[in-house]
């Protein structure tokens, strides 16, 4: 038999490896996100003077060049369709049981995706009117609203 | 294959730049799209469908960008493919959407092809997102310095190819790299990347885009300005790695060449093609590709360097534009090559134009020298004809 042999205690060093990307957002997108960071907003006026909200940057119908005729709408909307999302990951923009849905802002011709947070499925319908629950410090990121609420709930 | 012929009638580029931190991904895109559009006298409802291409999505780390395009393509309920293979993808973007047109599928297409490098790091996204990785001058260093062994090169052929393009790019107002006051001085001076690389025989990292407007012999005939007539492609590929592989001159290479020449109807590519634009992301390759390409014999290629027949004034020039050693957005590098060469036929290269250039060659290659797109275009159909 051999001698006996101490096994040091295992080491362990940790190192986080990760790789910002960045964005250049041009002149629509810069301002949809600007315009939530000071709690407002934005769409754009569509060549068929429709109002886009995400606001994008072509008609997306024709491809034609928009005007920067951009348009404050909102803030409260009517949810249009939605998916119950029932165990959250930690990606996910709440840590309980909430609803994807897609909101049509008062004022807007379109819908945006985004989070609607209630206390279970069966308090989310289509039709349903919601209002933003803001971030208190806001930096320009769609996550700023931290979810949309029912308005009578606010 | 009998096919109808395809005219280039639009090319459009962006002022390519370390960052366009003024437009967005698809704004970068649409302003190059816009240009060639503007150039064939054309509106984007005139567009019957949009070939786009670009290097892997982990440099901006947007995937499937083709998707998220439409709109700044006019896309919409349109045909829209997305081509890649590395970075010889733009100009196999250019070659599929001019096989659209030669095989009467559409009559007039789009093709686009872009990087905006600023967005990501190209060498971490060659590593597949894992830190470590060499870079494709990595890569390519150990067959550069085998070609300087086996040819007998002098080692002032790269800085020579490095003074050139640079003093080439100054000429021509999209370029990145503007330097002034270049000299192989300077270039043999500069911080060595990956032996025998110098920093400044390398490519710069470039945010850009080319597009083109192609079309058929009825859309050339109503086009504003004269049209480059695509007189033949080629591509071919092969594994980056395998015994008994030539990476210095590769198979794949060898046999794009020919099968080109051959539908060109070219029997001596030095003496039939008048200028060349041809995928040279490190110095080196300027010769590597004479002599991998079959322009130049054996161990001849940097002889051709050496002596000015690659210069704008020589009897072969190489690059005029300033090539890829000037501008680098990886996606829209390869077809870039293909435009300048498009641009040279058409006489609209303005002050790098090369004089009575008739017949030209747009090259490219990617990934470990494995991915190969060339083509050949011409002022008139029967331009190599009319070059002996």
């Amino acid at each position: 038999m051999c001698s006996t042999f101490v096994v040091p205690s295992v080491r362990h060093s940790s190192h986080v490896i990760e790789f910002p990307y960045t964005r250049s957002l041009g002149p629509v997108y810069g301002e949809f996100l600007t315009g939530l960071r000071d709690q407002r907003i934005i769409g754009i006026r569509n060549r068929d003077g429709s109002v886009l909200c995400p606001p994008t940057e072509w008609d997306p119908k024709t491809g034609e060049a928009l005007a920067l005729d951009f348009v404050e709408v909102g803030p409260e909307g009517t949810v249009t369709t939605w998916a119950w999302v029932t165990k959250p990951t930690r990606k996910h923009p709440l840590d309980h049981p909430f609803a994807f849905a897609l909101i049509q802002l008062d004022g807007a011709d379109t819908a945006i995706l985004h989070a609607v947070d209630v206390a279970s499925m069966d308090k989310i319908t289509t039709g349903m009117r919601v209002t933003p629950r803001w971030r208190k410090e806001r930096i320009g990121l769609i996550t700023d609203i931290e979810a949309f609420v029912p308005l009578e709930s606010k | 294959m009998s096919h109808q012929p395809c005219a280039i009638i639009g090319i459009g580029q962006t002022k390519h730049k370390k960052r366009r931190d003024d437009v967005s991904l698809p704004g970068l895109v649409r302003e190059a799209a816009q240009r060639a559009l503007d150039d064939a006298g054309m509106n984007w409802s005139d567009i019957d469908a949009v070939v786009l291409g670009k290097a892997p999505d982990p440099f901006e780390g947007v995937m499937m960008p083709e998707l998220s395009m439409a709109d700044a393509l006019g896309a919409a309920g349109k045909p829209l493919m997305r081509v890649h293979t590395a970075g010889s993808v733009g100009g196999t973007t250019a070659i599929v959407a001019a096989h659209l047109i030669e095989n009467g599928i559409h009559e007039r297409v789009l093709t686009v092809a872009y990087e905006k490098q600023a967005e990501g790091n190209a060498q971490w996204g060659l590593a597949g997102g894992r830190s470590g990785g060499m870079g494709a001058g990595g890569i390519f260093a150990p067959w550069m310095r085998s070609y300087i062994q086996h040819s007998g090169a002098p080692e002032d052929i790269g800085w020579k190819v490095a003074v050139k393009d640079r003093k080439n790019a100054l000429k021509n107002p999209y370029a990145h790299l503007q330097l002034k006051d270049i000299s192989i001085e300077k270039v043999k001076e500069s911080p060595m990347l990956w032996e025998p690389i110098h920093f400044l025989e390398s490519c710069p990292s470039s945010d850009g885009a080319c597009a083109m407007v192609l079309t058929n012999e009825d859309g050339a005939k109503r086009a504003p300005k004269p049209p480059a007539w695509v007189l033949a492609t080629a591509m071919r590929s092969e594994l980056g790695q395998f015994p008994g592989r030539d990476p210095v001159r590769p198979q794949a290479g060898v046999e794009c060449a020919h099968i080109l020449y051959d539908s060109a109807g070219i029997t001596d590519p030095r003496a039939q093609i008048d200028v060349a634009e041809i995928y040279v992301p490190f110095s080196w390759y300027e010769p590597m590709w004479l002599e991998g390409h079959d322009i130049a014999g054996p161990g001849e290629g940097w002889q051709m360097t050496e002596s000015g027949a690659t210069e704008i004034t020589g009897d072969f020039p190489v690059n005029p534009s300033g090539g890829v050693l000037s501008s680098n957005p990886i996606g829209a590098s390869g077809m870039l090559r293909f435009a300048e060469a498009a641009l040279q036929v058409r006489g609209a290269a303005g002050e790098h134009q090369v004089d009575d250039a008739t017949v030209a060659l747009g090259h490219a290659y990617g990934g470990a020298a494995q991915y190969f797109s060339m083509w050949i275009v011409g002022a008139s159909l029967d331009a190599v004809a009319q070059n002996k």
